[in-house]
């Protein structure tokens, strides 16, 4: 009853109003809106991929025989490799890994050929470039993969006596497209971040200027300053929200397998968070400047443990457990599972919770400092 | 004042300065000599910035010259000093770190740098202050530093663009008192300013307006040229008495009635005339006439003629009143017991005690960081205090709606949304209050028109010029009609005009019952409060009437009319006691123990150093003399 | 010369009395060195996953105990009475393990004994070294099971070079060191030059009669200067906690790192001037710098991964080249013949930034 009744006070409608008007004649916050959502998820859709495809290869082929070049066929016909070049030696070979301009190299020594026409295990070389630990995981993974089915070509006894035979199924994401999980987790990222950027400059405005002296003189409850301050944020958030789904859905295709409510709530409360964080921030920096740079802060930490785009086993143990007070780690996990895993509030609720405990600190402690900041 | 008729230590011809279709500055024809003051009045807008702008080589004129020393300003650039409006200075940077780089940036010699930026310190009596860091200095240091950096250099030529808005009386005079003497040394200062006794102490004086020059002379050449004299009421009934001079019209040959709390001011052509109307009108009205006597106008007069002349009147819309407070007055509306406020280990606001009540208007004085802001806020309930209770309306929980609602407050930062349009920031303070739309539509075009901004209403309020900021600020914070009004510094950067119907409001709404407690740094204008508080680091020193705070200042007041009147005032003036020697526009005021004794000291003083005295008669002390003396006795702001 | 060294030491003043910009300077590199450089890894160790056996054989055992045995999977326990799709769909597990019924049998008589493996995709990454793992294991049990002699034909000898540990940390601690060197001095001399128009203190500039080469590289040095104290602590940082060291030469990174310290400052500079205002400067920042050096600079993911379209991009991104130099530099040493060319990209990018800021304010005066 208490909340209908603020809800219909003629001073709330007009702080909202103002809000609005305010919001809507900040062309840079407009431009961001839309801009923001469409850049970040174009770029982290389409650019960002730790895919391993193309690995490039060279090859020393000291055997230069049939039979090698089978195999460098196997190898370059998987798309896993790219050959890059012949070189002439190992030598050559290890300079051009060296100097970056190959990923990776293979050495057929000499004999090759002999020891497979004798039916005695012939030893191929390959070179991996291990600077970068995930594309040396990957590419070391394909090298066995594409040896294995060659091994099983060439001598088909041999194949079938091996006794297990692992047939790996990918759930959820087949084709594994590797958008679908970027996106969610950048889905998360902009709400949040994007969020509190854009509320904790829009909040400290009104310090900085020294017109929060003026509104706090007025009649107006601490509370309803703050939530007229949040509704047009929020409900800007939202469509942009929307519309990054819009773009996730048709241009991206990623799946939406569960409940697009569970999503929704999931956003709703994910924006408010956001805005809470916001506007907490404002709270406690006296210019937009500083609140820019706090948020500034906030903002790495924020992604790198979110595990939106890294996966979190990937991290630390002693870092792990810290994920969990990352927003963005809750969210990514709704919509990742309630899009593409098609999970519902049933398994998702401690995520749900873990959103709406932040939330409500977030926004209790804003109206606790909002009087206290002059 | 040097050699007259050398060549011109600034000159522009034809100076034209355009923004899109907006002319700011237009044929422009200064010719400044050096050493002199050279004063640029006018109102918001009049295109003094762009000037300065244009002199000091940073603004491309769209046609025309400017020159200093016959150079193009421009190339000139190292011989001109700069005080921008805002300050200039670099918080992070100490003061001796500002100076260091200006110093560097202008190729000042090394060692010119130390000693010049030391004597100039101690000049300044900031010498104790070297190491300090700018953002811990108070707005009159930061003034003051401000003016040592751009002279460091040892420009030939100085342009301060409003260098003391904001700035307390004090400091204010200080800072004139060093320009002075700069100028003795053979600088040459061009200064912009609101302050109309600041332009009374220039060589010469232009009134700028709408980007042409309308009057160009020294002071006492415009006073005369207003061919009219100065006529001083003082009675004990200075509203009836304005309202029976308003009743006279136009005639009697009277221009110009000001009012101030315990005089009148009235223009008069014909001072016979005039006189004979005045008492007449006072006899039928049954008004005690305690002095009245005929004086030379001051600048003001020829400011708020001229800008008459020009059309920039200021109509006076009457205040469609809804609710009367009358029944309230006389009750206690807003209270201070014991206040006080700690910031760390300063002491911000010390044990303030006063009560307002309904129908009147109080004044808090003080200087820059005095307390006073500090003290409007804990009543308010802005910031908590650290002792003692606020009361608003009588009640003490001064957070709570109800109260907010009968209080209009504005303060010192413009308090309107800058990126919103006029009529929005209208329409959301007063639905803010609950103004039903009748009404709400109704002050919505009071505040229009009292701020003559009805054909701009759609316009964006930051766009505005400052002083007109500043009325459409006034006019939201009353249209709810509180009770209470709360003013921090309301006419601070106003035109002297837009100043009096501020004013004349304010004490149409006292009338009405409402309690007003305004600050301000214009003490005529405290001179119009029926109490005055004064304070001072933070205490509240003095408190009474203006009548009863001169009453009690200690001391006779003598008035000189010298030929010489900035340099009597280093003759006469004793660093210990600074406060005992003030000049207002071409008189000098000099506080004595004994009237006798006093006057025969100062005369001979004077004689001793060839000044030659025209007149001296024993005056009535300013709250603007009582300001001083109570604030330097109590030690420097 | 004066005006410049005057202007730079202004300016360093102004960010060691800021304790916020000076935070954001040295602590929040460091800071974020450790963080980001310990949190981003895609190599996951001790995956959940949970082991669905419907044969409880010996041989199954055998097989459950060589997963177990791995660095890589952690067999987590779950319901029989469960659906194994539950572990998943609840992020209980990343994978279910399903050993058929009979598997043991069809191992004895010598058939092939199918297991399946369902792997969590919505992390393809994960799910693809996954399935690698798991594949290992796999060909490794087989082995040991295979007769003597009837080795597969070809065998592979992997050598993995630069980093043999293949550790995440050698990899992103170096790129970490590039961002914070990229965002941090950026975001300070867009700062710097973005108040000196907002607080109108340019006006005080501008009379001064300082040339713009002259107020430009004296920020500039400035910001430079900060750039060399925030490099000497990351370097420490790496040579330390992260356990890299010079792999050869070490002057084609020591050029580098003054170029691009100047390349920065100036990216920053141009920036600032042209946005006389903090806050939209350091928005502008992030997007504009801290957007393209993060994603189109390889920093993260390999450029190879960026669609044709707009890797051409990368090429105009100064992080790219940078990063190849601070890599080179730590693992692979390829010394300046490898390295030249990136070297004179940095400092062309850089001069174009120079020359874009000075153009913006070389009349030094207001515009009208």
């Amino acid at each position: 009853m208490k909340m209908l009744h603020a809800l219909l006070n003629q001073r709330l409608r007009a702080l909202i109003l103002k809000e609005f008007r305010q919001m809507l004649r900040d062309r840079r916050v407009m431009a961001a809106l839309v801009i923001a959502p469409v850049i970040q998820l174009l770029v982290f859709g389409y650019v960002l991929s730790p895919t391993v495809t193309n690995v490039s290869m060279g090859i020393v082929d000291e055997s230069a025989t049939p039979e090698s070049r089978e195999l460098v066929a196997a190898l370059v016909e998987s798309r896993s490799f790219r050959l890059a070049d012949y070189y002439d030696s190992v030598n050559a070979l290890g300079n051009a890994i060296g100097t970056g301009k190959l990923d990776s190299g293979a050495v057929i020594p000499y004999d090759y050929a002999r020891d497979l026409r004798r039916e005695r295990p012939a030893t191929v070389l390959f070179l991996l470039n291990a600077t970068n630990a995930n594309t040396a995981t990957i590419a070391q993974a394909y090298v066995e993969g594409v040896l294995q089915s060659y091994n099983a070509q060439l001598s088909p006894t041999t194949a079938s006596s091996a006794a297990v035979v692992l047939q790996p199924a990918f759930l959820y994401n087949p084709g594994l497209v590797i958008s679908w999980f970027m996106l969610a987790g950048i889905l998360g990222m902009l709400l949040i971040l994007v969020g509190s950027t854009f509320s904790s400059t829009l909040m400290v405005k009104e310090r900085a200027t020294g017109t929060i002296e003026q509104l706090l003189m007025s009649p107006a409850t601490t509370t309803e300053i703050i939530v007229a301050k949040m509704t047009p944020l929020f409900l800007a958030f939202s469509v942009m929200g929307l519309f990054a789904l819009v773009l996730i859905r048709y241009l991206f295709g990623v799946p939406f397998n569960g409940s697009i409510a569970v999503v929704l709530g999931a956003g709703a409360l994910c924006i408010l968070c956001g805005i809470s964080l916001g506007t907490f921030i404002a709270t406690i920096t006296k210019t937009a400047r500083q609140a820019q740079l706090s948020v500034f802060f906030l903002n790495p930490p924020l992604t790198s443990l979110s595990g939106a785009f890294t996966p979190v086993q990937a991290m630390p143990h002693w870092l792990q457990p810290v994920t969990v007070f990352d927003p963005i780690t809750h969210f990514a996990a709704i919509t990742r599972g309630a899009l593409i895993k098609g999970s519902g509030f049933d398994v998702l609720w401690p995520d749900f919770f873990a959103l709406l405990v932040f939330t409500f600190i977030l926004f209790s402690l804003s109206v606790w400092r909002y009087r206290a900041q002059l | 004042m040097s050699d007259a008729g050398s060549q011109s230590a600034v000159s522009t011809r034809d100076l034209h300065k355009a923004y899109g279709s907006v002319d700011a500055v237009r044929a422009l024809a200064l010719d400044v000599r050096a050493g002199e003051i050279f004063g640029l009045i006018g109102p918001d807008g009049a295109g003094k910035t762009s000037t300065f702008q244009m002199l000091a080589g940073i603004l491309p004129p769209t046609s025309g010259t400017a020159t200093i020393f016959g150079e193009p300003a421009r190339k000139a650039r190292m011989r001109t000093g700069y005080l921008t409006q805002t300050f200039s200075l670099y918080p992070g940077l100490s003061v001796a770190e500002n100076i260091r780089y200006v110093g560097d940036l202008r190729l000042t010699p090394r060692t010119d740098i130390e000693t010049r930026g030391r004597r100039y310190l101690e000049m300044f009596g900031m010498a104790a202050f070297a190491d300090r860091q700018a953002n811990q200095l108070s707005g009159g240091m930061k003034q003051k530093l401000s003016l040592v950096c751009a002279l460091v250099s040892e420009p030939r030529v100085l342009l301060l663009d409003e260098p003391t808005t904001g700035v307390d009386p004090v400091s204010r005079r200080e800072f004139w008192d060093t320009l002075v003497s700069l100028s003795l040394e053979g600088l040459t200062i061009l200064v912009a300013t609101p302050y109309l006794d600041e332009a009374e102490r220039c060589n010469t004086v232009a009134f700028m307006d709408r980007g042409e020059i309308k009057e160009l002379g020294t002071p006492d050449e415009l006073r005369a040229s207003l061919h009219a004299r100065r006529l001083v009421l003082r009675t004990a009934d200075v509203s009836s008495a304005q309202k029976a001079l308003a009743a006279l019209g136009k005639d009697a040959a009277i221009l110009d009635v000001q009012r101030y709390g315990d005089h009148l001011d009235v223009l008069a052509t014909d001072t016979g005339a005039a006189q004979h109307a005045i008492e007449t009108a006072m006899q039928q009205n049954g008004i005690a006439v305690e002095e009245l006597r005929a004086d030379d106008p001051i600048l003001e007069n020829v400011f708020v003629a001229s800008m008459r002349a020009a059309g920039d009147e200021v109509a006076s819309v009457p205040f469609p009143a809804r609710r009367s407070h009358r029944d309230l007055r006389g009750k206690a509306a807003i209270g201070a017991e014991r206040l006080t406020k700690r910031f760390g280990s300063f002491t911000a606001v010390d044990d303030v005690n006063f009560e307002i009540r309904y129908g009147e208007i109080y004044g808090l004085l003080g200087a820059n960081g005095a307390g006073k802001t500090t003290t409007i806020k804990m009543l308010c309930g802005l910031i908590d205090p650290s002792d003692g209770t606020p009361s608003l309306a009588q009640d003490e929980d001064v957070r709570s709606s109800r109260v907010h609602q009968q209080v209009g407050y504005m303060s010192q930062k413009f308090s309107l949304y800058d990126d919103l349009p006029i009529d929005e920031n209208l329409e959301f303070f007063s639905s803010i209050y609950g103004l039903n739309k009748e009404e709400a539509a109704q002050k919505m075009q009071w505040v229009l028109a009292f701020s003559s901004l009805e054909e701009r209403r759609h316009q964006v309020t930051g766009s505005l010029p400052g002083g007109w900021k500043q009325r459409l600020a006034f006019g939201s914070a009353i249209m709810h009609e509180p009770p209470i009004l709360f003013l921090d510094e309301p006419t601070s950067g106003v035109d002297p005009l837009a100043r009096r119907s501020l004013w004349g409001l304010i004490d149409e709404l006292a009338d009405a019952g409402a309690a007003v407690l305004v600050t301000t740094h214009y003490l005529d204008e405290a001179e119009q409060c029926n109490r005055v508080g004064l304070m001072n680091f933070g205490k509240l020193i003095v408190e009474g009437t203006p009548s009863e705070l001169k009453a009690r200042q200690k001391g006779h007041l003598l008035e000189f009319r010298v030929d010489q009147p900035q340099k009597a005032v280093g003759v006469l003036r004793s660093p210990e006691q600074q406060w005992r020697v003030a000049l207002y526009g071409n008189r000098l005021h000099v506080i004595v123990d004994d009237a006798e004794t006093g006057k025969r000291e100062t005369e001979r003083k004077l004689a001793e150093n060839g000044i030659a005295v025209r007149d001296v008669r024993e005056g009535q002390f300013s709250l603007e003399d009582v300001f001083m003396a109570s604030v330097e006795r109590e030690g420097v702001a | 010369m004066r005006r410049v060294f005057a202007q730079a030491r202004k300016e360093v003043t102004e960010i060691i009395r800021d304790p916020l910009t000076l935070t954001l300077a040295l602590l929040l590199p460091a800071f974020l060195l450790l963080l980001m450089g310990t949190a981003i890894s895609l190599t996951v160790t001790e995956l959940p996953i949970v082991v669905q056996n419907l044969d409880g054989s010996l041989e199954s055992m055998r097989f459950v105990d060589a997963f177990r045995a791995s660095q890589t999977f952690q067999v987590v326990p779950w319901p029989v009475s469960e659906q194994p799709e539950r572990a998943l769909s609840s992020n209980a597990a990343r994978a279910v393990l399903i050993i058929p019924p009979h598997f043991g049998r069809d191992l004895l008589r010598g058939a092939n004994a199918p297991v399946q493996m369902l792997i969590d995709a919505s992390d393809p990454n994960t799910a693809q070294l996954t399935a690698g793992y798991a594949a290992e294991i796999v060909r490794a049990y087989d082995v040991n099971l295979a007769p003597a002699g009837r080795a597969p034909a070809v065998l592979a000898a992997i050598r993995l070079w630069f980093n043999p540990g293949v550790d995440s940390k050698k990899f992103y601690g170096p790129g970490m060191f590039v961002l914070g060197l990229t965002l941090f001095p950026t975001l300070l001399a867009a700062l710097a030059m973005a108040k000196e128009g907002e607080d109108k203190t340019i006006l005080q500039v501008y009379v001064s009669s300082i040339s713009a080469h002259e107020f430009l590289l004296g920020k500039i040095l400035a910001i430079m200067f900060v750039s060399a104290c925030e490099s000497a602590i990351l370097i420490t940082l790496l040579l330390t906690y992260f356990g890299v060291s010079f792999a050869g030469d070490p002057t084609p990174f020591i050029v580098a790192s003054i170029l691009y310290a100047f390349c920065v400052a100036a990216f920053g500079t141009m920036i600032g001037a042209a946005i006389p205002n903090q806050v939209a400067a350091v928005q502008a920042v992030a997007l504009g710098g801290f957007l393209l050096v993060f994603i189109l600079s390889g920093l993260l993911f390999p450029i190879d991964n960026i669609p044709v379209g707009l890797r051409w991009l990368s090429n105009f991104v100064w992080g790219t080249y940078y990063i190849e130099v601070v890599r080179d530099a730590f693992l692979q040493g390829g010394g300046w013949s490898a390295m030249w060319t990136k070297v004179l990209a940095i400092a062309a990018i850089g001069s174009a930034f120079y020359g874009i800021a000075w153009r913006n304010m070389r009349s030094m005066q207001l515009k009208s």
